[in-house]
């Protein structure tokens, strides 16, 4: 097996966002659609919080600000 | 650079040593170390191409495996530590290693910046333990322990130097390896660190979005009931249920 | 053109692979067993890179790339559990939210990325679907209800199926948090052992026990009317709390927990302890007895209802809880079916071959194929290769070549320890004859010379024997229905009393042992060492137990199989027909 060539960040985003439209969809769906506003919110951290791991070698900077 | 890292060895170690319950996370914590470093050496050991050197790995592994017992007896002699410690050190287990999925160190460092990592690591050892000796920090049975060990780590300081001499005299540029994998450690450590801030900075804003954004859901959310209940009819497309829910 | 299927399970614990080319295995390995971390969870690069190496594909050959679960599906049951459990969920909450929506959550991405394929062929199996198709399509009945019972996987933590032809039809499920498997944990953590590893060392406690703390028990697990079970979740907490399986209720009603390493000395097994330390030891087992019981008791209450809805005389089982032998073995003997098949890697690893069983019959639409009636499906490496590791650490390998089971044999007959390392490593966690140590059965100091010095574990557990099949009727009491799980060693039933005395180090103290019964079609060399043993002393079985030492996965390779070599008691190795002598 080749070591497989790891997607590029675009794709890697897009493919996030189609797991988030899935999960949404998935939702809305079944019984649990109430859960909607709650995980369109942690989606959102969600994406704060993938964006803060990328970079998270300037963490203490960052939180440092905050 | 050399007296700053032995000075903050030092005043870590002091401190460290002083705290009640501290000596023994301290040894919980260099038994899972030599457990995973077993683990890499025995790689290096299957993966080298230099049958001279495959030998020298392999006895290096069985040295770490048995301090890694050797700690987690110290462990349990000392008394009552944590008991989710005690129970991974009961196990045996190893439940964190220098490995998260993929490669192996070996394969990642290749052989030559291997043996650059081996003779840091080992030569780090051998500097941080002697403090430990020198300074009377740790208790009689654990000095006794330890002494046995610094000489098992003096072996491999002294065959990954002459392996790296040995590259010298090729030609490599072995200085600047040792002192890569220096700042590569340092620079892995501050790493660590700042994964953690980010964990326990993500961990406060969670907490504080659970506390405001979850409550009002509470009235509408149940726990199942036991039983058997009823399965939900699945999607009659075979494929795009599937594809589905992932 | 072939169609090839890779089944990937991982994230929680014993990461696998599974390759099939056109339904039929090509391999089938855990991650653990390249990694050498025990029970390791991340994605199984390394296996799955080796099973394609052995198959001479790349990934981008691979047709379908299945993973054993619905990620999004479990995902909502964590956040709406959270929800449910608000306030006492706080701690949980942030740690799990960190670890899905940093990670977890986006899979397809991830499963893209690592082992290279393109999103639309990855797929997504439900988990217990994965149990399922893994404990149906591996059996030889096309007609069978199937029962699969774990800790938890998207909702559900048990599920009954109707197993006809090449498809599964559900029937019901016992949903989360509602668990027979998460209250084994409970009992486990309670009994001081880590979870998702000690549950086999509660069931080897149990066996020093009497089910005296039935009464109390009883209030928190339920069998209910229906035919299903309840737990009382105000006594646990693994649905809310980060870390604890269990409240303070359990230590009231059975005393507190065991402190993890406390010497176990009951009174079949006193030592020197003191009266005070053996009433607790002793308080100890007969917690893990009628813990056992308990499970016992809701297998076959399980057993009974997947009998009356969906009938037929097979019963395939899958999930954790199948790694229970002592229940298999009730199931069997009591149970209302006449045929028990249960997957040789009923675990999560198992998950694995069932996903991707699961794509070629019932997405693909394929009819069954051959019965799964060997488990050597995992690593292996060439002979030449074993012996230049040998060779190149000291190890003076002698070639016996095709003799090595009967030289096997006269050293076990002679008193020696054998560490046996032969072709492709087990799929599951047993050791079956390709990675075993092995030891003379008759006498019980071997036992404890085992215990003590080779694999360095608690006096108290038992070994098995591995015996040949056509001897093993006469040595052990094993019923009709319980054939099938003896061979990959998954039921434990008694020695036939007038054995006991010859089997002195595999019978437990209750006069159990945990049979793995010897096919010489499927494992040859193994059965002809066994066999050959039989000649020299007139017992057709031996001491069977997995090549590792306490807390290590089972070796893989002729150098792990030297590293355990060297640091234990073993007096003599074989690797693929090179026979090494302890010096």
């Amino acid at each position: 097996m080749t070591d497989p060539v790891p997607p590029s960040a675009s794709q890697a985003w897009l493919l996030r966002f189609g797991t988030a439209g899935a999960l949404l969809a998935m939702l809305a769906r079944g019984q649990r659609w109430w859960m909607l506003p709650l995980v369109m919110l942690l989606l959102i951290v969600g994406v704060g919080l993938l964006f803060l791991q990328s970079i998270h070698y300037v963490a203490p900077f960052i939180y440092m600000v905050f | 650079m050399g007296w700053l890292r032995r000075a903050w060895i030092t005043v870590a170690s002091e401190v460290a040593w002083r705290i009640p319950g501290r000596p023994q996370r301290l040894l919980h914590a260099f038994s899972l170390a030599e457990r995973g470093s077993m683990v890499d050496v025995l790689f290096a050991a299957e993966a080298t191409p230099r049958r001279d050197l495959r030998r020298k790995y392999f006895l290096h592994a069985l040295d770490e495996g048995r301090h890694a017992r050797v700690f987690a007896d110290r462990v349990r002699a000392l008394g009552r530590g944590d008991r989710a410690e005690a129970a991974v050190e009961d196990s045996g287990q190893l439940v964190e290693a220098g490995i998260s999925g993929g490669l192996t160190l070996f394969e990642r460092l290749g052989e030559d910046d291997f043996l650059a990592f081996v003779y840091v690591a080992e030569a780090d050892a051998v500097e941080q333990f002697g403090v430990y000796l020198d300074r009377g920090l740790a208790d009689p049975d654990t000095a006794l322990e330890l002494r046995t060990i610094l000489k098992d780590e003096v072996f491999h300081v002294s065959y990954s130097r002459a392996e790296l001499e040995r590259m010298r005299k090729d030609g490599k540029p072995v200085d600047r390896m040792v002192r890569n994998r220096r700042l590569r450690r340092l620079w892995e450590r501050y790493l660590r660190l700042t994964r953690d801030i980010g964990a326990r900075v993500s961990g406060v804003w969670l907490t504080l979005l659970y506390f405001v954004a979850l409550g009002p859901f509470r009235l509408v959310a149940r726990l199942e009931r036991g039983g058997w209940h009823p399965v939900p009819p699945r999607a009659p497309d075979a494929l795009a249920a599937a594809r589905a829910e992932g | 053109m072939a169609t090839w299927i890779l089944g990937v399970s991982a994230l929680y614990h014993d990461a696998a692979v599974a390759l099939l080319r056109d339904g039929v295995v090509v391999a089938a390995v855990q991650e653990e067993r390249f990694s050498r971390l025990k029970h390791d969870a991340a994605l199984p690069v390394r296996a799955a890179r080796w099973c394609m190496a052995e198959a001479g594909i790349g990934p981008e050959d691979l047709d379908w790339l299945v993973f054993y679960e619905k990620p999004l599906r479990k995902f909502e049951r964590i956040l709406s559990t959270s929800v449910a459990t608000f306030p006492r969920s706080w701690a949980s909450f942030p740690r799990q939210m960190h670890a899905w929506l940093g990670d977890k959550l986006w899979l397809r991405g991830n499963l893209c990325s690592t082992f290279g394929v393109r999103p639309e062929k990855v797929l997504f199996c439900e988990h217990h679907l994965s149990h399922a198709a893994s404990a149906f399509y591996g059996s030889p009945h096309d007609n069978a209800a199937v029962l699969c019972v774990d800790g938890v996987g998207e909702w559900a933590t048990t599920s009954l199926w109707r197993g006809r032809g090449h498809t599964l039809e559900p029937v019901g499920e016992v949903r989360w948090p509602h668990s027979l498997g998460l209250y084994y944990s409970a009992i486990t953590a309670h009994l001081g052992f880590m979870v998702n590893e000690g549950e086999f060392k509660v069931m080897g406690m149990a066996a020093y026990g009497r089910p005296r703390f039935d009464p109390q028990l009883a209030q928190l697990l339920r069998l209910e009317a229906d035919g299903a079970f309840s737990v009382d979740l105000d006594a646990f907490r693994w649905h809310w709390h980060p870390t604890e399986a269990a409240g303070p209720r359990l230590a009231e009603l059975v005393g507190p927990a065991r402190f993890p390493g406390t010497p176990f000395t009951p009174e079949l097994a006193p030592g020197d302890a003191s009266p005070a330390q053996v009433a607790e030891s002793q308080r100890h087992a007969d917690i893990a007895a009628t813990a056992q019981r308990q499970v016992e008791a809701a297998m076959l209450h399980l057993a009974h209802h997947a009998k009356a809805q969906v009938g037929g005389d097979a019963l395939c089982l899958a999930g954790g809880v199948a790694l229970n032998s002592v229940a298999n073995h009730r199931l069997a003997a009591q149970g209302p079916f006449a045929h028990l098949w249960v997957h040789p890697a009923p675990g999560d690893a198992g998950g694995a071959l069932g996903a991707a069983w699961w794509v070629w019959h019932q997405v693909l639409g394929h009819p069954r194929g051959a019965v799964l009636d060997r488990a050597d499906l995992g690593r292996s490496t060439p002979r030449a290769r074993s012996k230049d590791w040998l060779d190149d650490l000291g190890a003076h390998p002698v070639d016996v070549g095709d003799e090595a089971p009967e030289r096997a044999a006269a050293d076990l007959a002679a008193g020696r320890v054998v560490g046996w390392l032969e072709g492709r490593c087990e799929w599951g966690p047993r050791a079956l004859g390709h990675r075993s140590i092995l030891a003379d059965p008759r006498e019980a100091q071997m036992r404890d010379r085992v215990n003590a010095h080779v694999k360095y574990r608690e006096p108290f557990r038992p070994f098995a024997p591995s015996v040949i099949a056509a001897a093993a009727g006469e040595w052990f009491d094993i019923p009709p229905a319980a054939a099938a799980p003896a061979r990959f060693m998954l039921s434990t039933g008694p020695v036939r009393g007038d054995r006991r005395e010859s089997l002195g180090a595999v019978t437990h103290v209750d006069g159990t042992a945990r049979v793995h019964v010897v096919d010489p079609e499927t494992s040859p060399a193994y059965h002809r060492l066994i066999a050959h043993f039989g000649e020299l002393t007139g017992v057709p079985a031996v001491l069977n137990t997995s090549f590792n030492l306490k807390g290590e996965p089972v070796v893989a390779t002729a150098v792990d199989a030297m590293a355990t070599f060297v640091r234990s008691g073993l007096d003599v190795l074989y690797v693929d027909g090179y026979r090494v002598e302890s010096r």
